[in-house]
């Protein structure tokens, strides 16, 4: 896990020696536009770039990106890295003894590339098609304040976007122009992708377990229920 | 049909009468999901023709219908919509559902938004598994439909007064 | 629903005006008109409130959910092959299509590449699923503008491809057949001549329907300068697939950054674009574009390299820790997953990027001053399923 948590800036994945010049070159533009804004990052050689900026910077970051030619809006979402407080225990026993027994005390909140110091990270993600990459964006958004300004007036797709995170993860969007529910029921109770959200479906009745350590047809097999 | 209503419906009238329903089922299209397509390859491909059982897949509203297939999944969010349609329908009525979704809430059995099979909100006649079911099982579902129309007993069907849909 | 953007305040102004011209002429009042949530030009359970102006739409609202089964949460407590299982279902009539670019972003994670026949195996039935897909489109959008006729035929001859998905799958919808680092099984014997007739057919078919629909007058008359989307409203909506090509944006996903673990440089076949970025640019482009998974298909059939079709992976899969997306072509458009993994058996997060969420979220700008037949013809041409906007 780790390996994860990378530090800051251009470590490639270790002991390798090939560097994303194309990336690295994005990432210098970026970072020098937005000055501090930018607070960490993460490239995957020939893959990828993350790029975790301030709250405060985040309409910005969208701004500086549309204009170095990210103009095509792919998503927006958030992670909540809150590790499930449910554990494994909606699982059956023989989920248990291939995943081991869970920890008894709650795992440490670990987040991924690019770093993070909160629980909730907006996560969006724009594209270039002259470049032909795309950046992933992510935003720290503290406990006891989860808002962030709209990405709307600049991409407009990402309108129903945020309509949606409001809705599954309880944020809101400063000047967004439409803040109802997308998906859910109004009297809907709850924020379903919040980590700490029970799917009561499972509780009441726990999951019939993995059906892939079955064996296959003609392996044998001392059960041989296996069909 | 005051004989109907009455309950004293001769033998033989009823049977006819019956065969005349059983092969006019005037079906309305109620697509939810993957489901759909399947029934859509059903009732309007060339190739499974629903037309050939005596069904007629074309009213424009639920008012014209005798059956509705709940072809799909029923979300929280749409009960109260299927409700509704049910209650449109002209008695005799009739309700297919047609998938594991429909059925019981398939794949999704554990999901938030998902109402755990369409028989919690209205009353259904034949169930149709797979997912989707081919259409051929939705056509045999058809025939276990009319099978069960001729053998039904009308002034039976109408003695307790009024259905109500809760 | 208020603008956002400058040439959304354009358009307002620009419909305000039209609105006041016909409230001089006929002292009309404002109306809403709600299609859905099962209505037959919407493919599904998608409710559109529209407040109309005598004829003419001043604002439509789309109202999702009515399909929201919950894929993302779903993803958090299922392994890795029962969410392959589940996601077939996202665009119901490209299942195959669906499970592709999340098995590529576990390989990827997992740093497990197919072997090369599964690759070809997977890039042939991507296509084929893209052909069943669009080819149900172009019946359905003509049944949509009152040409019954398309829709039968779309039905008859999808039935060669649904045909070969089965005998090599084994479903008939949602075939569950990708593996993480190949695939369930190899092909059966005598497939490889069926499915060059069953292409053969539908290239057929594509011919039939350009002679019998796209060429059509009426057609013409309904799709031709309506629901005009320019380019640059087309990328800040993240509008993906062919309702981007069709407003003059040549960016394909299989060419321009295909994914490792699809062939498309191993066959000859083209981008088709089209500047007009109306509904009849739509509909031209994916009638091309199935043209040309039908050629990429034939080509592909022919070169198939012999070999396993499975990689080593371990029997119990677990991914290990990082991030990943992976985006492909599907034929709605842009499909990706970006899967967050702790390296446990189930993954972390999963964000399931669907096309035609985006393609539709730009219904409320386009449709925006135009007349509600016209309404159909913007909606059937963006070409959207319920459970790709919903998931």
């Amino acid at each position: 896990m780790d390996q994860l948590s990378s530090a800051d800036t251009e470590t490639p994945e270790e002991a390798a020696p090939a560097t994303d010049d194309a990336r690295e070159a994005v990432l210098a533009e970026f970072t020098s536009r937005l000055g501090d804004g930018v607070l960490g990052s993460h490239i995957r050689v020939g893959d990828d770039l993350w790029i975790r900026v301030d709250r405060a910077h985040w309409l910005e970051a969208a701004e500086v990106a549309k204009s170095m030619g990210y103009r095509f809006f792919d998503f927006l979402s958030a992670i909540d890295w809150l590790p499930s407080p449910f554990g494994r225990d909606m699982d059956a026993q023989e989920d248990l003894v291939v995943a081991g027994t869970p920890a008894k005390e709650p795992e440490a909140i670990v987040q991924g590339y690019a770093g993070g110091d909160t629980r909730f990270q907006l996560l969006a993600r724009l594209y270039s098609i002259s470049a032909g990459m795309g950046i992933t964006f992510k935003c720290d958004l503290p406990d006891d304040d989860l808002t962030a300004p709209t990405w709307s007036n600049v991409f407009a797709g990402a309108n129903w976007h945020e309509r949606e995170a409001r809705e599954m993860f309880g944020f809101s969007f400063d000047g967004h122009p439409n803040m109802i529910n997308m998906y859910l029921p109004v009297d809907f109770v709850g924020n379903p992708l919040r980590k700490d959200f029970p799917l009561l479906a499972r509780r009441v009745r726990p999951w019939p377990g993995i059906v892939d350590v079955e064996p296959m047809p003609g392996v044998a097999d001392e059960e041989g229920e296996g069909e | 049909m005051g004989l109907v209503e009455s309950g004293k419906l001769p033998k033989p009238l009823a049977k006819l009468l019956n065969i005349s329903r059983k092969y006019s089922i005037w079906a309305y299209q109620w697509g939810l999901a993957c489901c759909a397509i399947e029934m859509g390859a059903a009732f309007a491909s060339p190739r499974y023709d629903v037309m050939r059982l005596g069904v007629i897949p074309f009213p424009a509203s639920p008012r014209q219908a005798d059956l509705v297939v709940i072809a799909g999944t029923v979300t929280d969010k749409l009960a109260p919509a299927v409700v509704r349609l049910y209650e449109q329908m002209p008695d005799p009525k009739y309700v297919i559902s047609m998938g594991s979704c429909a059925n019981c809430g398939g794949p999704y059995w554990d999901s938030y938004s998902v109402t755990k099979g369409v028989d919690q909100l209205i009353p259904v006649d034949v169930y149709v598994p797979g997912c989707p079911p081919r259409p051929e099982a939705l056509l045999e579902g058809i025939i276990l439909l009319q099978e069960r129309i001729a053998h039904e007993d009308m002034a039976e069907r109408w003695k307790g007064g009024p259905i109500v849909v809760s | 629903m208020t603008a956002v953007s400058d040439p959304q305040s354009v358009a307002a102004l620009v419909a305000e005006a039209n609105d006041n011209r016909v409230n001089l002429d006929f002292e009309t009042e404002g109306m809403t008109l709600n299609m859905g949530p099962q209505h037959p030009a919407t493919h599904g359970t998608l409710r559109i409130i529209a407040r109309l102006d005598g004829e003419q739409v001043i604002s439509a609202e789309p109202m999702c959910g009515y399909m929201h089964r919950g894929y993302e949460k779903l993803t958090e407590v299922r392994t890795y092959p029962q969410i392959n299982a589940l996601i077939n279902r996202i665009d119901w009539l490209g299942s195959f299509a669906n499970e592709v670019p999340f098995i590529l972003a576990a390989e990827k994670l997992m740093d497990v590449e197919a072997p090369p026949r599964a690759q070809w195996i997977r890039t042939i039935l991507f296509e084929m699923s893209r052909v069943a897909n669009i080819s149900l489109f172009l019946g359905d959008f003509g049944l949509q503008l009152g040409g019954m006729t398309a829709g039968f035929y779309a039905f008859r001859d999808r039935e060669w491809v649904l045909n070969q998905i089965e005998s090599a799958t084994g479903g008939r919808f949602h075939p569950n057949f990708d593996r993480i680092g190949g695939l369930k099984d190899d092909l059966p014997k005598g497939w490889i001549e069926e499915s060059h007739t069953a292409m053969d057919k539908l290239l057929a078919f594509c011919d039939e329907m350009e002679d019998l629909l796209v060429g059509n007058e009426i057609f013409q008359g309904r799709t031709r300068g309506i629901g005009v989307i320019p380019a640059e409203i087309a990328l800040s909506y993240g509008l993906s697939g062919a309702n981007l090509r069709a407003s003059g944006v040549d960016w394909d996903l299989r060419r321009d950054n295909c994914p490792p673990g699809l062939v498309y440089d191993q066959a000859d076949w083209k981008v088709w674009t089209h500047p007009d970025g109306d509904c009849f640019a739509r509909t031209w482009v994916r009638l091309q574009e199935t043209r040309e998974a039908a050629k990429i298909v034939k080509q592909l059939l022919d070169t198939i390299p012999s070999g396993p079709v499975m990689a080593k992976v371990p029997r119990i899969i677990k991914v290990p820790a990082g991030e990943a997306y992976v985006a492909t072509e599907n034929p709605l458009g842009e499909m990706g997953y970006y899967v967050v993994s702790k390296g446990d058996l189930v993954p972390f997060r999963v964000k399931i990027r669907s096309a035609s969420f985006n393609n539709i979220s730009v219904l409320p700008w386009v449709a925006r001053g135009a007349y509600v037949p016209d309404l159909i013809s913007i909606l059937g041409s963006l070409y959207f399923i319920l459970g790709d906007i919903d998931r």
